[in-house]
């Protein structure tokens, strides 16, 4: 499995190489868990397409994909002028701040106590065992989208990006081994914190990055669930990366960023049909925060948000040509009239379910004490971008609990996903935070785009 | 006086972070500690536990049924012992897994939970059985 992952690496850094290139190796060594992220999405995408129009998902696919990946990724991004560094010195100093080490080294303690924790965990979880990993076991035994299973199994209208992920996992362990497959969410979990701290780490002080970072990772939902291995979390952590770029494409107009946010939102997209609402939410506070400058930056944005969803368009064309769900709401556009008596009950479950202390200690109460403090200060921009963000994120969380009747008003994880989609405005929150408060505790040391 | 403010809400994040780091350590070693203790079958049935009635079950079904044949899963009200999850969840939970093995309505290889063996007619030769009515066979 630890092949598999660095296999996505390298096809990240071949990604970043086109998006962006690198000015300096230490640079890269920055970018390593954006990278890995990047070559997950990338990767993830290629094998939804290639399932749908019937290629097989094996030990050579993963390689060959990942090889065109990247020649295609060098070749343009040669084109565009993107050129090497020259050769590391081997010994360089490197000044690292208190902070940085002390929060870095807590860590790699929790990091080292959830692989212990998520090495032999057995496979407890309904939806896991009942299509994700079956789906994933039948693209590893099959090849492709296995016509009885992918219509059988519960979910049909979930994309096949995370069984895709399970099944390589599952070639590169040699066997389906559901026990040691946590350990493929443990990597995704590194490398979403590994990105966050890599794009982060020039733009905010270490005294700002870490503390709302180290929350999120600790709350009672994520130690509990980062781990299982069902779509919730990888989508969740695209999603978070996603909106971090968009913002700081926002203020730093860095095309490369919008571009990168747009791999990512493709492949939450392809993660979990719940990827289009989160990709819209960012969308829609973006839209809103650029109004000022709606000439220069809209077309841009719905350019890439175009981009993202034209990725997705396999999928849904398969969906239609092989009769399966599609999975819209019961009870969505005018049904939602029919059923207004729930609207306020929607909205109070959202909203009692993102200020949650026992699943997310005060992720959220500080979240909007920092868009407070943000505007305050004059932080305008990025404040009404998150603002917008939290917003949009607890209209569209209403929107699902209202427009499916038969979900029960409950934050039972098992009887309403309002809790699962929740963690996404969670994660935002430790990539977010950072940002808003970056001005008021001193500025980091480089600034780079 | 914002930045006061914002330093202040820095402080108490970084201490609630750290005061919940210090509590989860314990529960993620307790968690480590639990998943080790496990026996094999326990790991691999998981899921399975709170659904199967009997572990040797899935094992035998595992080991009879060649990987690229079909079966089907019968239950009927023959069987003891079993959890409120056993008739509604048995035939999925067996296609996790089961796997490469496809369930198909008119399979020759049958798990039988406890099921009518009449229904299953003169033809269905038992493999295995155990004592809460659950048994694995062939129609010929």
């Amino acid at each position: 499995m630890l092949c598999l992952n660095l296999w996505l690496l390298i096809v990240g850094v071949g990604v970043l190489f086109l998006l962006r290139g690198w000015r300096s190796w230490a640079e890269l060594g920055r970018l390593t868990g954006f990278a890995y992220m990047l070559g997950t999405a990338a990767m993830g995408v290629a094998w939804v397409w290639e399932l749908t129009i019937g290629i097989d998902l094996s030990l050579p696919t993963i390689f060959g994909t990942g090889v065109v990946l990247v020649v295609v990724s060098f070749v343009m991004g040669r084109r565009l002028g993107r050129r090497l560094p020259p050769k590391p010195r081997l010994w360089r100093k490197h000044s690292l701040s208190l902070t940085s080490a002390v929060f870095g080294a807590i860590a790699i303690v929790y990091f080292e106590a959830m692989f212990r924790a998520g090495r032999l965990t057995p496979l407890y979880e309904f939806d896991a065992w009942s299509f994700w990993v079956p789906k994933a076991k039948a693209i590893y035994y099959f090849g492709g989208l296995d016509h009885q299973f992918f219509h059988d199994l519960p979910g049909q209208s979930y994309p096949p990006l995370l069984p895709a992920l399970e099944a390589a996992a599952f070639h590169f362990m040699g066997s389906p081994d559901v026990v040691s497959l946590h350990l493929q969410f443990w990597f995704l979990l590194i490398g979403f914190v590994g990105a966050a701290i890599g794009l982060l780490h020039v733009r905010v002080p270490a005294v700002a990055l870490w503390p709302p970072l180290l929350l999120v990772l600790v709350t009672p939902f994520v130690i509990e669930r980062a781990l299982q291995p069902q779509a919730d979390f990888l989508l969740d952590e695209l999603f978070a990366l996603a909106a971090l770029l968009v913002g700081l494409w926002l203020l730093e107009r860095a095309g490369w960023q919008l571009v990168a946010a747009a791999v990512l939102l493709a492949g939450a997209m392809l993660t979990k049909r719940e990827g289009y609402l989160l990709a819209g939410i960012i969308i829609g506070a973006a839209l809103l925060a650029s109004l000022r400058e709606l000439r220069q930056r809209w077309p841009l944005l719905i350019l890439a948000s175009a981009a993202a969803v034209a990725a997705t368009i396999p999928w849904r064309v398969l969906l239609v040509v092989d009769d399966l769900r599609r999975g819209g709401p019961e009870a969505g556009g005018a049904g939602l009239l029919s059923h207004a008596d729930r609207a306020w009950p929607s909205l109070r479950l959202a909203l009692s379910t993102l200020f949650d202390f026992h699943l997310w200690l005060i992720v959220a109460p500080v979240a909007f004490a920092a868009v407070s403090l943000a505007f305050v200060a004059g932080e305008r921009l990025f404040a009404t971008y998150a603002l917008a963000l939290y917003t949009l994120g607890i209209i569209g969380f209403t929107w699902i609990t209202w427009s499916f009747p038969d979900l029960p008003i409950t934050k039972n994880p098992a009887l309403n996903p309002i809790a699962r989609v929740t963690a996404s405005m969670i994660l935002v929150s430790a990539v977010i935070v950072p940002m808003l408060l970056r001005e008021l505790v001193g500025r980091a040391q480089v600034v780079t785009v | 006086m914002t930045r006061t403010v914002a330093a202040i809400l820095l402080i108490a994040t970084g201490v609630i972070a750290t005061v919940y780091l210090a509590k989860a350590l314990p529960n993620l070693d307790e968690t480590a500690d639990a998943n080790s203790a496990l026996s094999y079958a326990d790991r691999e049935i998981a899921g399975g536990n709170s659904i199967l009635v009997d572990q040797e079950a899935a094992y035998e079904a595992r080991a009879l049924i060649p990987s690229g044949e079909t079966y089907r899963v019968r239950v009927g009200p023959g069987l003891r012992n079993a959890t409120p999850l056993t008739s509604t969840y048995a035939e999925s939970w067996f296609a996790y897994f089961l796997m490469p093995r496809r369930p198909a309505g008119d399979a020759r290889w049958i798990i039988c939970y406890g099921c009518d063996p009449a229904e299953l007619g003169r033809s269905f030769h038992e493999r295995w059985h155990d004592a809460n009515g659950i048994s694995i066979g062939r129609v010929r």
